[in-house]
């Protein structure tokens, strides 16, 4: 019996967890990566400490890039699937390589890790990024923050004072997104800790709406945000962003707490863009003929009991390409998803091999 | 346009000038009636850094504002005293909103030590603590003199300091003769001490006790008390 042949689309945290799973039980795998080095959306953004335990994202991720460099997956870098085909002898899959060269390859299974992407919050026009210089999201901030290089963008001073807004482009009507991006607080609360630990000068204030930091990011993160770095909290969304007279931004806010309307002056503003599905998400689940579900993320088989199955059988998904998820989750999952395509794999193989007989 | 429904505004924002001048025309009258504006401009760390500078203020930073404290609060649930609410003067303290915090002198001090907020704070506050704390600022500010409370509390520690042990009947005969509390006149003061020694309750005069050495731990308290309570 040959080895099962696997694709696994996506170099991200759950595609390399995948890939180096089902490498050690003695598959034959293909990684096809879009960019041109393994990592994902948290290499590529250039992230700087993950929570909860603040640790540098190589010292998070590099291990798990090693892992698949030498255990043998075959690494396509600055590929994309081109096409794809389901049909009785497995899955006909063509690969593009930047440069245009096509590839041909027939796989017994496939794991969609086709990652996310963060909102863009040019469509909040109301907190004027890209407008006032000093209004930042997540990737623009955590590359500062990686970078270390804290400078409003503005005037290239250090910001006194930094203001965090979550739920951009999350648990809004407004703009088509209803559901929850699970990050957005906990790394708001993360930078604001980054931030405190590196300037302690610096002051800085959280607006939420209510603070998510489900399980142990409750007191690792949030309590020791707090409790330790005196990070501070207002309960209420801002309206609206404006500038002030010395150039500083001012943000228009209820403080719910003490039922007043407030305009308080910022250096800086960080928005928590939510997660959508990433563009490859989007095509290769066109390619592939999966359905979406109803936030336009990959549907799960059954969102409870079949998490990484597909509506196709025979692709199975894993980690942000069915919704919002931390790291570990996703390499959770993607070691779930080895076990359900290898599976798949070698059921197909002993059922032809009976019909040989 | 006059200000009509001025019932329906904060009595603490409305202005009334005794004249009003615009460019040199008088337009008193109903013109004169103005409106502070209820925006807050700024926070300010000022207030919570210097409670949470203090031994008994430290855990303000601890505060996530859930109301367990005030849900308990004798003051304000059974007593009914609306105004005491010790979560609002924390977040206060933490936001630095003094314009606010000041309206709140002539209460901050009814505290009256059940420490109920602190045995159920989820988050480790000492609540009790954190309030007289906050109230300490204010009187720093000038915004409140003393009080019965903290006129009690001098008397209490210059009464302990003596010899380790409280004299109750004689902190109490002191404190009601300074505080001129009618209630307790002669009488009362006589029955209640015949009460409370006859149930063994109180120990006064030759009967009270004392600590041994105390000499040595009274100047260390001593010591301490004018440290600011730094231990």
């Amino acid at each position: 019996m040959s080895s099962p042949r696997i694709l696994v689309v996506g170099g991200g945290p759950a595609g390399l967890s995948a890939a180096w799973d089902l490498a050690e039980a003695g598959a034959n795998v293909v990684l096809v990566e879009e960019e041109g080095f393994l990592g994902g959306t948290p290499k590529k953004l250039h992230y700087s400490l993950i929570a909860p335990d603040l640790k540098p994202v190589q010292e998070v991720l590099d291990p798990l890039v090693r892992r698949v460099e030498q255990s043998g997956v075959e690494v396509m870098l600055n590929s994309e699937v081109a096409s794809f085909k389901g049909s009785g002898d497995g899955f006909h899959v063509e690969v593009r390589r930047k440069g245009g060269s096509l590839e041909s390859h027939v796989f017994d299974s496939v794991i969609a890790a086709t990652g996310f992407a963060h909102w863009d919050p040019h469509k909040k026009y109301e907190y004027g990024y890209g407008v006032y210089p000093d209004v930042l999201d997540f990737k623009d901030f955590e590359r500062m923050l990686s970078e270390d290089n804290l400078r409003r963008p503005s005037n290239g001073e250090t910001p006194k004072r930094i203001a965090w807004l979550l739920c951009v482009g999350s648990r809004d009507k407004q703009v088509g997104k209803f559901y929850c991006c699970r990050m957005g607080c906990v790394v708001s609360i993360k930078q604001a800790m980054e931030v405190r630990q590196k300037h302690p000068e610096i002051d800085t204030y959280v607006y939420y709406m209510d603070i998510r930091t489900y399980g142990f990011w409750e007191d690792k993160v949030y309590w020791r945000s707090m409790e330790e770095f005196n990070v501070k909290f207002v309960r209420g969304r801002i309206g609206s962003i404006n500038r002030g007279e010395d150039g500083r931004l001012v943000a228009m806010a209820e403080d719910t707490i003490l039922q007043r309307p407030t305009e308080v002056p910022f250096d800086m503003l960080v928005l928590a863009t939510g997660m959508e599905a990433s563009r490859g998400t989007v095509e290769f689940a066109k390619l592939a003929g999966l359905e979406l579900e109803e936030h336009g993320f990959i549907k799960p088989l059954q969102s409870d009991s079949l998490p990484v199955h597909t509506t196709v059988e025979g692709i199975f998904v894993a980690g942000t390409a069915t919704g919002p998820k931390a790291i570990p989750d996703s390499v959770s999952e993607g070691s779930a998803a080895a076990m359900k395509a290898l599976n798949f794999a070698r059921r197909k193989a002993v059922a032809e091999r009976q019909q040989t007989r | 346009m006059p200000i009509h429904e001025k019932n329906l505004v904060d009595k603490d924002r409305l202005l009334v000038k005794e004249e009003a001048k615009l460019d040199g025309l008088d337009v008193s009258g109903q013109w004169s009636t103005f409106i502070e504006q209820r925006i807050l401009g700024d926070y300010s760390t000022d207030v919570l850094d210097a409670v949470a500078s203090t031994p008994a203020g430290k855990t303000i930073v601890n505060c996530w504002q859930c109301g367990t404290c005030t849900a308990g609060c004798c003051m304000h649930t059974d007593f009914g005293l609306r105004e005491f609410n010790p979560r609002y003067f924390i977040y206060l303290a933490q936001k630095g909103a003094e314009d606010e915090l000041k309206k709140y002198a002539p209460v901050i001090w009814r505290c009256v030590t059940c420490n109920k907020c602190v045995e159920r704070c989820p988050k480790g506050v000492r609540v009790e603590e954190v309030v007289h704390s906050i109230e300490g600022y204010m009187r720093s500010k000038g915004w409140m003199g003393d009080t019965p409370a903290s006129r009690w509390d001098e008397a209490f520690v210059k009464n302990t300091l003596q010899t380790g042990v409280l004299d109750e009947l004689a902190l109490t005969r002191s404190y009601v003769s300074r505080e001129k509390l009618a209630e307790f006149n002669n009488r009362f003061m006589l029955r209640m001490a015949l009460k409370l020694v006859r149930t063994g309750r109180i120990r006064t005069g030759p009967l009270r006790h004392r600590v041994k050495g105390w000499e040595k731990v009274r100047d260390v308290a001593k010591e301490i008390l004018e440290g600011g309570g730094e231990g």
